[in-house]
């Protein structure tokens, strides 16, 4: 039996639709609820659309930097956070078995030659790698500026770390200023840096 | 009597089962012991940095085993779980925590599932009373009606409560 | 092959937009034979697209690197059976083979009609012809698989190594893609239904029966990926509550809820909105699912690498979204009722608080899903909701639909009177009280579990209990054995008793599930070579780390032998693969599976000459069951699609429809 309800002739039970105009209210109210969720729902995904869910916003911005006390990869002596204060520091994660950290090495040399009798200290911490790997990467590279290892990732996981690089800027006040993550344009680093030469960090 | 017979034993079966769920919550959650479960208990709380929706107790990962070496760590320095916690949440953000926390507006993400419970309690205590309602007017016993009557009968049935409406 | 391949793209564009064209001036205009030519074209299309999938194929496996994707995800060293996973396992491709799987559904759907040809054909071909150019327009716009590169390279990168690891990358994503892109079937029948306002019967059972099979391929596909993650991930789990894996749950909660209120509807006429409503909700959450997936909103394990394509996507899943509830809303007054609940002591009542508590099940894991992103827009913070959260909001409902498993097949249709409920439901309920005694006097202490294995065996006896019931039933009535009424009494009533088989997979995984999330024990140790450890009763001793040379990777792998009360068990091999194209080795797990317990290894790490080893050891309790219990469901779930033979009368049909005249039927 089709249950079409299509009204030709008298179908059996004898049931009508609902009068005309009750039916046209109830329908745009429906459609108007559809409508709003709808919109609403695309809203928030075109939001979701318009940023990068991989990267996590830092935590330690304009809070004071969590102190370290590293001892160097090659060679004796060891970087204090505490014996830094008063210099604009620049503190860079990277691991020997990290691409993108080849990429960013130009940008943080040329930064280096830049700002370093300029009151500015650029720090390397070795992340997730073996002394040997860490230091051969340096090596090769020529990494010139303090490098330092992080056994037990102790550092990294006081700065809130997940990946490699990340680069993190702190201002002569000890605190930290903000965070890139990813390779480092060379701009961007001449940019944080002279902010922080200026004034405190804001 | 045979009918009173079965429903004791269902009322007892089903005291039974009400007292194994009383003792066993009585006897609460087994006490992690170990300090590796200590330190699981915490790790299955926060997310694994480096990995994609994995806990730190679950992750492989060179980071999460150092993430458990410093719970392990803190936990015999007699650090609380709260406080390493807290300690993760201040490098890592809110994010570290695989659970929203149960305050402010993530409160909301617990309160939905409650109010669907709700929802749906409210939805059937009143449907429950609608059909007591329905059963007490009408005849005891269901007719045994052929399926074509039967469904004329409820159309009719229908178009008569439409009508009082 | 790359000219030949976007050739076939194309024309099989130009085929499909013939196709809806056809079928909607056909309709429109009375034409049937423009009507038949769009329903025909479908074979032309699928020819088309199987061409274009093959000429990806060909590609890949002549290692013809001029092609990106090629060069991107295969390489000359990759084995030739991982060479044809590589077709789909990185975005382009597997939109080819979406589109190939599509098509294969579109033309099975003609075939299926050339000679009864309901009048809602056309209409939904239409339908479908629309899906598919959204999805051709993705392969052959942002997406493009055949795009070439301005060098030839001289050899690929070859596949990302997680996806070459293991076979199970042959069935997991295919399974999973017949089940999201079958649900365009129904979709498709129910749009035509409401554009058209007819909701005949017959429409019923066709997208009942097209959605049954979406469901075994989802279900197959789910348990496969599950298979997946504990066995190839090592982690030692198999499920993470993953944004991807909860988006591919959800349209089968949904589905789930709509393949019992349905029959609702079949015998009494009621909750069509509903089951409507659903229908396209189970559409577009398959559509919301892939816009996760790919859209790059938010991350995941599965992710697609990012992508440009996410307005696309979100622009499908608005359009999807507006028409399907916008149809809905405008035809909802001819869906009337037609008749009542009359008792909550029925079946009718159990399949409506199922259909409650599956979608309160769906919207909970969908709002965790989405609820970060939810804050990010609100407040720029970011959280995470992880499976903390999911196992703790879901268990309750889980436990509810547990009972409603158990006691819905024992109540009767329309009214169920106290004293047969009582008779029926006494044995089950003491079993399970039964259970729960004797756990809790063993000494058991998790309250949630020990509520899992008591209602677990309800359903367990109160689904055996009616499918001996149903046989012996019969065998009464037909003056056989029960043995010998084993088979005709099952053929007679393939939905039932598959309904009954299902419950019956479903519990034994809810007891697996328990068992392995509450029970499971682990441990993490570092080894000397030689070095032994005792864990659970087994004594753990590391021999040694050997290296495999294979053609696509270097294998480093750890033998530990298994010993239990001195009797020797034989060894287990994690390994650490590393390769070329990656910096992180993929760990490979060793697993000793059991009846009862898996013994699962896992290398973490090892010193550079492997005279130190790092383990992870778990003991997994009952995960043997789960694919039991899996497998059980799509066995439940094929009896009861199991279609019956065409008959020209409308006696003993299978699902006692009242009043069905089977010319019309």
């Amino acid at each position: 039996m089709d249950e079409s309800m299509e009204p030709a002739g008298r179908h059996p039970s004898g049931l009508e639709p609902p009068s005309r105009g009750r039916r046209r209210r109830g329908r745009w109210v429906v459609f108007a609820v559809v409508l709003v969720a709808v919109t609403l729902a695309a809203s928030l995904f075109a939001f979701g659309l318009g940023r990068d869910p991989l990267v996590v916003r830092s935590a330690l911005i304009g809070r004071e930097a969590p102190s370290f006390d590293l001892p160097m990869l090659s060679g004796p002596g060891t970087v204090r956070l505490s014996e830094l204060r008063g210099k604009v520091v620049v503190l860079n994660f990277w691991a020997s078995w990290c691409t993108d950290c080849r990429i960013e090495h130009s940008a943080l040399a040329a930064a280096w030659d830049r700002y370093r009798d300029q009151g500015v200290v650029l720090v390397g911490v070795a992340f997730e790698d073996t002394a040997s790997s860490s230091r051969a990467f340096a090596q090769s590279l020529g990494m010139d500026w303090p490098i330092v290892s992080d056994a037990a990732s102790r550092t990294a996981l006081a700065y809130g770390v997940y990946g490699v690089p990340e680069t993190f800027f702190i201002g002569p006040d000890g605190v930290v200023a903000s965070r890139w993550v990813g390779p480092v344009p060379y701009a961007h680093l001449t940019d944080e840096i002279t902010r922080l030469q200026a004034g405190p960090s804001a | 009597m045979r009918a009173r017979a079965g429903a004791l034993v269902i009322a007892v079966a089903l005291i039974g089962a009400a007292a194994a769920i009383a003792v066993a919550a009585a006897r609460g959650p087994s006490p992690p012991g170990t300090l590796e479960g200590r330190v699981r208990g915490i790790a299955s709380t926060l997310r694994c940095p480096v990995c994609q929706d994995l806990s730190v107790a679950d992750s492989p990962s060179a980071l999460a085993t150092q993430m458990r070496a410093s719970i392990a760590q803190q936990l015999q320095a007699g650090r609380t779980p709260d406080e390493i916690r807290a300690g993760f949440v201040a490098a890592y953000g809110q994010w570290i925590l695989l659970s929203p926390p149960r305050r402010g507006l993530t409160l909301v993400a617990w309160l939905i599932p409650f109010g669907l419970a709700l929802a749906g309690l409210l939805l059937a205590v009143g449907a429950i009373r609608r059909w007591n309602r329905g059963s007490a007017t009408s005849s005891a016993k269901p007719v045994s009606l052929a399926p074509e009557d039967r469904r004329l009968l409820d159309r009719a049935l229908l178009a008569a409560q439409e009508d009082v409406e | 092959m790359d000219r030949l391949g976007t050739f076939a793209l194309v024309l099989a564009l130009g085929l499909a937009v013939y196709g809806l064209v056809a079928s909607i001036v056909g309709v429109r205009r009375d034409r049937p034979v423009l009507v038949e030519s769009a329903r025909t074209s479908a074979f032309s299309l699928l020819a088309v697209v199987a061409a274009a999938n093959g000429a990806m194929l060909a590609a890949i496996l002549a290692n013809d690197f001029s092609i990106a994707y090629v060069a991107e995800n295969s390489s000359r060293a990759t084995p030739t059976f991982f060479k044809v996973l590589s077709l789909w396992s990185a975005d382009e491709g597997s939109l080819l083979l979406w589109n190939l799987i599509l098509a294969g559904f579109i033309a099975a759907v003609a075939f299926r009609f050339r000679r009864r040809r309901p009048d809602t054909l056309p209409i939904a071909m239409a339908v479908m012809y629309a899906v598919q150019i959204f999805y051709l327009a993705l392969v052959l716009g942002p997406t493009r698989p055949f795009a070439t590169l301005a060098t030839t390279p001289v050899d690929g990168r070859g596949p990302l190594p997680l996806l070459q690891n293991h076979p199970l990358m042959a069935v997991h994503p295919p399974f999973l893609y017949l089940g999201f892109i079958g649900f365009t079937v129904p979709f498709a029948f129910a749009m035509a239904a409401l554009v058209s306002g007819t909701l005949s019967d017959r429409w019923i059972r066709i997208t009942r029966r097209w959605t049954l099979a979406a469901w075994i391929f989802l279900s197959t596909g789910l348990v496969l990926g599950a298979l997946w993650s504990y066995g190839v991930l090592g982690w030692g789990g198999y499920w993470a509550w993953d944004p991807v894996e909860n988006v591919a749950l959800l349209p089968w909660l949904m589905t789930t809820a709509f393949l019992h209120s349905v029959m609702i509807q079949e015998r009494r006429g009621m909750l069509k909105i509903w089951n409507l409503s659903m229908i396209v909700g189970a559409f577009a959450l398959t559509t919301f699912g892939t816009f996760l997936t790919r859209g790059s909103i938010l991350s995941s394990v599965h992710a697609f690498a990012q992508s440009t394509v996410g307005p696309m996507y979100l622009g499908f899943l608005i359009l999807v979204l507006l028409v399907g509830f916008g149809l809905v809303a405008a035809q909802a007054w001819r869906l009337r009722s037609e008749g009542r609940l009359d008792s909550a002591l029925s079946r009718e009542a159990a399949f409506v608080g199922n259909n409650l508590v599956l979608l309160s099940i769906t919207f909970i894991v969908l709002l965790g899903t989405i609820f970060p992103l939810f804050v990010e827009a609100l407040t720029n913070r970011q959280m995470t909701v992880g499976g903390p959260y999911f196992r703790e909001t879901t268990i309750p409902f889980f436990l509810l639909l547990l009972f409603l498993m158990g006691v819905g097949p024992l109540l009767a249709w329309r009214r169920a009177s106290v004293a047969q409920v009582r008779r029926r439901v006494t044995a089950p309920v003491v079993a399970g009280a039964a259970v729960m005694v004797v756990l809790a006097a063993a000494g058991m202490r998790n309250v949630a579990a020990l509520a899992a294995y008591g209602l677990a065996t309800f359903v367990l006896a109160a689904n055996l209990g009616e499918l001996v019931r149903g046989i012996g039933s019969f065998a009464r009535a037909s003056g056989r054995s029960v043995v010998a009424a084993l088979i005709p009494s099952t053929v007679r009533n393939r939905r039932l008793f598959g309904g009954l088989v299902v419950h019956v997979g479903i519990a034994t995984m809810a007891i697996a599930i328990t068992t392995s999330s509450a029970f499971a024990h682990q441990t993490e140790v570092t080894l000397a070579r030689g070095g032994l450890v005792s864990f659970q009763g087994y004594s753990l001793e590391y021999r040694g780390l050997r290296t495999i040379q294979q053609p696509q990777r270097v294998v480093r792998e750890a033998t530990v032998t298994v010993a239990k009360g001195g009797r020797a068990l034989g060894s287990l091999t994690p390994s650490l693969n590393e390769y070329p194209a990656s910096t992180d080795p993929i760990g490979s797990p060793s697993i000793h599976y059991g009846v009862l317990r898996d013994l699962y290894s896992s290398l973490v790490g090892f010193d550079a000459t492997g005279g130190e080893a790092t383990f992870r050891f778990f003991l997994n309790p009952g995960v043997f069951w789960l694919w039991v219990g899996g497998a059980i469901v799509v066995l439940g779930g094929l009896l009861a699609a199991w279609p019956a033979r065409r008959r020209r009368t409308a006696a003993a049909a299978p699902a006692p429809v009242p009043g069905q005249l089977a010319s019309v039927g």
